[in-house]
C-alpha cells in the first residue's frame, strides 16, 4: 500500500517503522530538514519537506495514488486540516492525532464534518489504559477486546502461588469452570503458548486471556483480590493527568497530583474539586514524604522526562508502594525499569502507534478478514488480534480438536465472542461465521485470521 | 474626572426624584392634607434638574470612567437625601433638618431607622412619601435612570455594580438598561402581588401599600408605633414574612426562574446556603423561645417573623425580640452581619460573600497541612479568580473597621455596650432596629446630632457595599492625572 505520514516525531517514526517493514510504501512529510535527513537514514522512504496540510505537499508527496493518511504532527488544527485536505483529494482513509481536550466534546461531529476516519488521542488512550490497571491492581497490564468483554491481563507468579511447579494439566481441576485460560508465559525473554505440559515457575510472567470476571475469580482463587485502589498519587499535572484524574474522580479514587507549573496548578484546581494539586518538584524526596506518597494505595509517575518517571517511580517501588506506574516513551528505559520492578510501564506513542497500525491492517484486509484489533504484548514478541470469522475463513465449523494439525505453531486461539457471549475454546468448540477470534501469536505476521492456518498459502511477511 | 457628564446624568435622576413625590402628593391631596411640602419641594428638584441638564452641554460625549461613575453615584444618594428631606422639613413634624436627612437616608438606604418617638397620626401624604422611599432606595434610584434614561450611556456595568446590593457575577441579558428594566418588572410585580395580598388578608389599602414598600425594598418603615405586630392579624405576618425572604433572594433566580432554567437555580450555593441557614434559625429561636409562648405556632411564627426580618435586613417586628432569651438575640446580631443573598434588595455582607469567606477561611486551613496545595475557591461550581477573593476579604475588613469606628464615635452618646454596637450594625447593614434602647419598641431620636450624621453615613457606605463610597474619600479619585 501507498501510505503518506505526516509529522516525523516520535509516534510517525514507529509507525513509519512498523509500516516499512510490513513491506509497504511510506512517504513521510515533515518541515525540518533535518528531521528528514535522520528519517531517510535510518527508514526506507521517501521524504517530502512541506506543510502537510497544503494540497501541493501532499500532492507532492504522491497523495492521489495514496491509500491512507496519517497525520501525527505536534499541531492537532494541522492534523485535522491535513486530513480534512486528503479527503478532498480524495484518499481513502485517513487519521489523525487530536490530543486538546478543548475539542474533546465535538471530536465525532469533527470528524464527521472533515471526513476523516479516526482520531487518535495518545493521551485519552494512555489514562484509560492506567485507570484500567489501577481497577485491577494486581495486574502488571491489561488489554481489552471486544469492546471491553474479554481482557488480557498479565501478572507475575510469585513465591507461594499455587500455580508454581505445576504443569498446567495438573492445574486444569482448579481452573476448569473459570471463564478465562492461560495465553502465554514470558520466561527470561522468550515468549511461549504454553501447553497441558508447561510447568508455571516463580517469575514468570503469565497473560491470561477471559471476561473480566472470570480473570476476577482467577485472582481471588490465587488469592491476590488485593484491596481496591482509593488512593493515587500522581506526579506530573500535563495532558495525560488531566485525563487520568478525570476518569478517577469518577471513579471515587483520591487523586493527589504534583505539578511543577503554578499556573497549571491552578487550572487543574479549577477543573477538579475533588482532588488535591500540589505545587511542586515530584522528583524531590522532601515533597514526597511532607505529601505523604507512600500512604497512597498507587504511584503514577506522569512527568514529561522518561527519566524523571523511571527514577521516582522505581524510588516509589523501593518504598514499598505496591501499584507504580511510569510512562516511558523509550522502550529501552521500559525494559530497564521492568527489570528493576515497576511492573507497569506505559508508553502514550507506542500506545498511539498500535492504534495506528491496527488500523492500516485493517485497511489492508478490507477484502479478506481484517484485524479490529492488535495488541503487543511482552515488547512485542508477541501479539494478541481480534478478528471476526467471515465467509472467507477457512476450516469453520470443525472443532478445534480436528484442526490442531493444521494450526501453525505458536498460534492459539484463545477466546471466541459469538452473539455478546464469551466461549473460552475447548477441544469441541467450533469456529463460526459471524464469531469474533482473539488469536495469540509468538511473533508478528498474522495479518489475516486464514495467516494461522498451514494451509493457507497466500501469506505475508511469515517469519 | 469629567465632571459634566457627572452632573448631568445627576441631573436627569433628580427628575425621577421629582417624579416620585408626585405619588405622595396625590396621596397628600386625597387625604385633604397640605399639598405644600411636596409642591415646594418638586419645584426646587424641577429647577435644580433643569439648571444642570439644560446649561450643561458636553459636546464631546465622553463615557463616563469608573471613578466618575462612583462620584456619580455618591453625588446622586447625596442630593436625593437632601431634597427628599426637605417635605419632612417644610411640615415642621419631623424635627430638625438633620433628622429628617436621617430618616430619609434611612428611606433611601432600606435602613428603617426612624427617629420618630410617635408614628401614628402623623399626615398619610408625609408617611407614604417615607415608605416609599424604601420603595426607590430598594433597586437602586440609578438603576431606575438607566433604564428610564438610556441615552445617558449609563449602561457601563460598573455603574450599576456599583449601585445593586452584593457582587453579581453576570448581567442577565446582553444590554444593561434592559437587563434594569427586567429587574425593576419583577420587583414591581411582586410589589404589587403582596399588596393585594395584604389587602385580602385585612388591611386597608393605604397600610397594604406602604407595608408593601418597606417589604419590597427590605426597608422596614411601618405606620404603626409597634410595627407589624399592632395589628395582631397572623395572617399579615405570615404573608410578610413570606416575602420578606422572597425580596431577600437574588432577583435573577426569579429570572432564570421565568426562563424555565430551573436547574441553574437549584445549583446556587448561596441560595441553599440563605435557605438552611434560615431554617436553622428559625428552629433554633424556636426552641429557645417556646417556653414564653403558650401555643408552639405561635413561637414558630414569631421566631420566623424575627429572623426573616433580620436576615432580609427589613426591620419590622411583631414581638420585642430584645427581651428574648440571650441566645435568641446574640443568633439574630449574627444575622444582622451576614444579611441577605447578592442581587436582592437586602443589605449586610451577603450570603454569597459570607460563602465565599468560609471557603478561603477552609482553603488557608487546608494550606497549613499541605502546604503547597493550590486550589481554588468556587461559587455554584465555577472557580473565582484570586482578585474576587482578595476584594471578598478586603470588603469584609473594611466592614468590620467601618462598624468598629462608628461604634467609637456613637460611643460618645455614652449608651450601652449593645445599644451602641447594634446601632451601628443595623445602619452598615441597612437593618433599622438593633438591641436594647434602638430596639424594635425604641427609635434613634436620642442620640446626638454627631451620631446621626454618623449613622446616616453608615448606612450610606452600607447601601452602597462601601468601596463606591470610600472611593471618594481617597485622595488618588481627585487627581486630574
Amino acid at each position: 500500500m501507498n501510505l503518506i505520514i505526516a509529522g516525523a516525531g516520535k509516534v510517525g517514526l514507529n509507525v513509519a517503522k512498523h509500516l516499512v517493514s510490513e513491506g509497504h510504501n511510506v512517504t513521510v512529510i515533515d518541515t525540518r530538514q533535518d528531521t528528514l535527513d535522520r528519517v531517510s537514514n535510518q527508514l526506507d522512504v521517501m521524504c517530502v519537506k512541506g506543510n502537510c496540510a497544503s494540497r501541493n505537499t501532499l500532492l507532492e508527496a504522491g497523495a492521489q495514488d495514496a491509500d491512507a493518511v496519517i497525520a501525527a504532527t505536534s499541531s492537532d488544527e494541522i492534523n485535522l486540516l491535513c486530513c480534512h485536505c486528503a479527503h478532498r483529494i480524495g484518499v481513502p482513509y485517513s487519521v489523525a492525532r487530536v490530543r486538546s481536550a478543548e475539542y474533546a466534546d465535538d471530536l465525532e461531529n469533527m470528524r464527521v464534518d472533515l471526513g476523516i476516519d479516526m482520531l487518535v488521542n495518545p493521551e485519552l488512550a494512555t489514562a484509560v489504559e492506567i485507570s484500567r490497571l489501577l481497577r485491577f491492581p494486581s495486574a502488571a497490564n491489561i488489554d481489552t477486546f471486544a469492546r471491553g468483554q474479554v481482557e488480557i491481563v498479565a501478572f507475575h507468579i510469585q513465591e507461594g502461588d499455587f500455580l508454581a511447579g505445576h504443569t498446567l494439566a495438573a492445574l486444569t481441576p482448579k481452573i476448569r469452570d473459570l471463564a478465562m485460560l492461560f495465553c502465554a508465559v514470558e520466561r527470561e525473554e522468550e515468549v511461549v503458548i504454553p501447553n497441558g505440559d508447561f510447568t508455571m515457575m516463580q517469575g514468570d510472567k503469565v497473560y491470561l486471556a477471559g471476561t473480566p470476571s472470570g480473570i476476577n475469580q482467577f485472582f481471588k482463587l490465587l488469592g491476590r483480590q488485593s484491596h481496591k485502589v482509593r488512593s493515587a498519587f500522581i506526579v506530573g499535572g500535563g495532558r495525560i493527568s488531566f485525563y487520568l484524574v478525570g476518569i478517577l474522580e469518577r471513579l471515587g479514587i483520591n487523586c493527589k497530583v504534583v505539578e511543577k507549573n503554578e499556573h497549571r496548578c491552578r487550572e487543574l484546581a479549577e477543573l477538579f474539586p475533588h482532588s488535591l494539586i500540589i505545587h511542586g518538584d515530584g522528583t524531590d524526596p522532601e515533597l514526597l514524604t511532607e505529601e505523604r506518597m507512600e500512604a497512597s494505595d498507587a504511584f503514577i509517575a506522569l512527568t514529561d522526562r522518561d527519566e524523571d518517571n523511571l527514577i521516582i517511580s522505581l524510588s516509589a517501588h523501593q518504598s514499598g508502594m505496591t501499584k507504580v506506574i511510569a510512562k516511558s516513551n523509550r522502550q529501552n528505559y521500559a525494559s530497564i525499569a521492568r527489570s528493576a520492578g515497576v511492573e507497569s510501564v506505559v508508553s502514550p506513542k507506542l500506545t498511539t502507534a498500535d492504534q495506528i497500525l491496527r488500523m492500516v491492517r485493517g485497511i489492508q484486509n478490507s477484502e479478506g478478514t481484517g484485524m479490529t484489533s492488535l495488541y503487543r504484548i511482552a515488547d512485542g514478541r508477541a501479539e494478541a488480534m481480534e478478528f471476526p470469522v467471515t465467509s472467507s475463513t477457512h476450516n469453520t465449523g470443525v472443532p478445534l480438536k480436528a484442526l490442531r494439525s493444521k494450526l501453525k505453531k505458536g498460534i492459539l486461539i484463545a477466546v471466541i465472542v459469538r452473539n455478546h457471549r464469551v466461549i473460552i475454546p475447548n477441544g469441541s468448540t467450533c469456529l463460526e461465521e459471524n464469531d469474533s477470534v482473539i488469536i495469540v501469536s509468538c511473533g508478528s505476521g498474522v495479518t489475516d485470521l486464514n495467516d494461522i492456518f498451514t494451509d493457507n498459502f497466500g501469506m505475508r511477511g511469515w517469519a | 474626572m469629567n465632571y459634566k457628564v457627572v452632573l448631568r446624568v445627576t441631573g436627569f435622576s433628580l427628575f425621577v426624584e421629582a417624579a416620585a413625590m408626585l405619588l405622595p402628593l396625590i396621596v397628600a391631596l386625597i387625604y385633604r392634607e397640605d399639598p405644600r411640602p411636596f409642591l415646594w419641594t418638586i419645584l426646587a428638584l424641577v429647577a435644580v434638574a433643569a439648571l444642570l441638564t439644560l446649561l450643561i452641554r458636553d459636546k464631546r460625549s465622553r463615557s463616563l470612567l469608573p471613578r466618575d461613575g462612583f462620584l456619580t453615584v455618591g453625588l446622586i444618594w447625596a442630593l436625593f437625601s437632601l431634597f427628599g428631606a426637605i417635605p419632612f422639613r417644610i411640615s415642621g413634624l419631623f424635627g430638625n433638618y438633620v433628622d429628617c436627612v436621617f430618616e430619609t437616608v434611612s428611606g433611601f438606604t432600606t435602613t428603617g431607622a426612624s427617629i420618630l418617638t410617635a408614628i401614628e397620626g402623623l399626615p398619610y401624604g408625609l408617611l407614604f412619601w417615607r415608605s416609599f422611599t424604601h420603595f426607590l432606595g430598594g433597586m437602586g434610584v440609578l438603576v431606575l435612570a438607566a433604564a428610564l434614561f438610556p441615552f445617558l450611556g449609563l449602561s457601563s456595568n460598573f455603574l450599576i455594580r456599583a449601585e445593586s446590593p452584593g457582587p453579581v457575577k453576570s448581567k442577565l441579558v446582553p444590554r444593561a438598561s434592559h437587563s434594569s428594566k427586567i429587574l425593576y418588572g419583577i420587583y414591581i410585580a411582586l410589589t404589587a402581588i403582596e399588596t393585594v395580598l395584604l389587602r385580602i388578608a385585612g388591611l386597608p389599602w393605604y397600610d397594604s401599600v406602604v407595608h408593601a414598600f418597606g417589604t419590597a425594598g427590605t426597608g422596614g418603615f411601618s405606620i404603626r408605633n409597634t410595627s407589624v405586630g399592632a395589628y395582631g392579624n397572623p395572617a399579615v405576618e405570615i404573608i410578610i414574612t413570606v416575602f420578606m425572604l422572597l425580596f431577600s433572594v437574588n432577583f435573577a433566580m426569579y429570572f432564570l426562574l421565568l426562563t424555565g432554567r430551573v436547574r441553574q437555580v437549584l445549583r446556587s450555593d448561596e441560595l441553599r446556603f440563605f435557605l438552611g441557614m434560615v431554617a436553622v434559625s428559625i428552629t433554633a429561636i424556636t426552641i429557645n423561645i417556646a417556653p414564653t409562648f403558650e401555643r408552639l405556632g405561635d413561637a414558630v411564627r414569631a421566631a420566623a417573623f424575627q429572623v426573616a426580618t433580620i436576615v432580609s435586613t427589613t426591620g419590622f417586628s411583631s414581638v420585642d425580640f430584645n427581651l428574648w432569651p440571650e441566645f435568641s438575640r446574640m443568633l439574630l446580631v449574627i444575622l444582622m452581619f451576614i444579611g441577605a443573598c447578592a442581587g436582592s434588595t437586602g443589605g449586610g455582607i451577603k450570603c454569597s460573600r459570607v460563602l465565599v469567606l468560609l471557603r478561603s477561611a477552609k482553603r488557608e486551613v487546608n494550606s497549613i497541612i499541605h502546604p503547597r496545595s493550590v486550589s481554588v475557591v468556587r461559587l455554584d461550581g465555577e472557580p473565582l479568580s484570586e482578585a474576587t477573593v482578595r476584594t471578598t476579604q478586603g470588603f469584609f475588613i473594611l466592614y468590620m473597621f467601618i462598624i468598629f469606628g462608628a461604634a467609637l464615635v456613637v460611643g460618645l452618646d455614652n449608651f450601652s455596650f449593645g445599644t451602641t454596637l447594634t446601632a451601628v450594625i443595623a445602619c452598615v447593614s441597612n437593618i433599622g432596629p438593633g438591641l436594647e434602647a434602638v430596639g424594635p419598641m425604641g427609635n434613634f431620636a436620642g442620640f446626638s446630632m454627631l451620631s446621626k450624621i454618623v449613622l446616616s453615613l453608615c448606612m450610606v457606605v452600607g447601601r452602597l457595599e462601601m468601596f463606591p463610597i470610600l472611593v471618594l474619600f481617597s485622595r488618588n479619585a481627585w487627581k486630574r492625572t
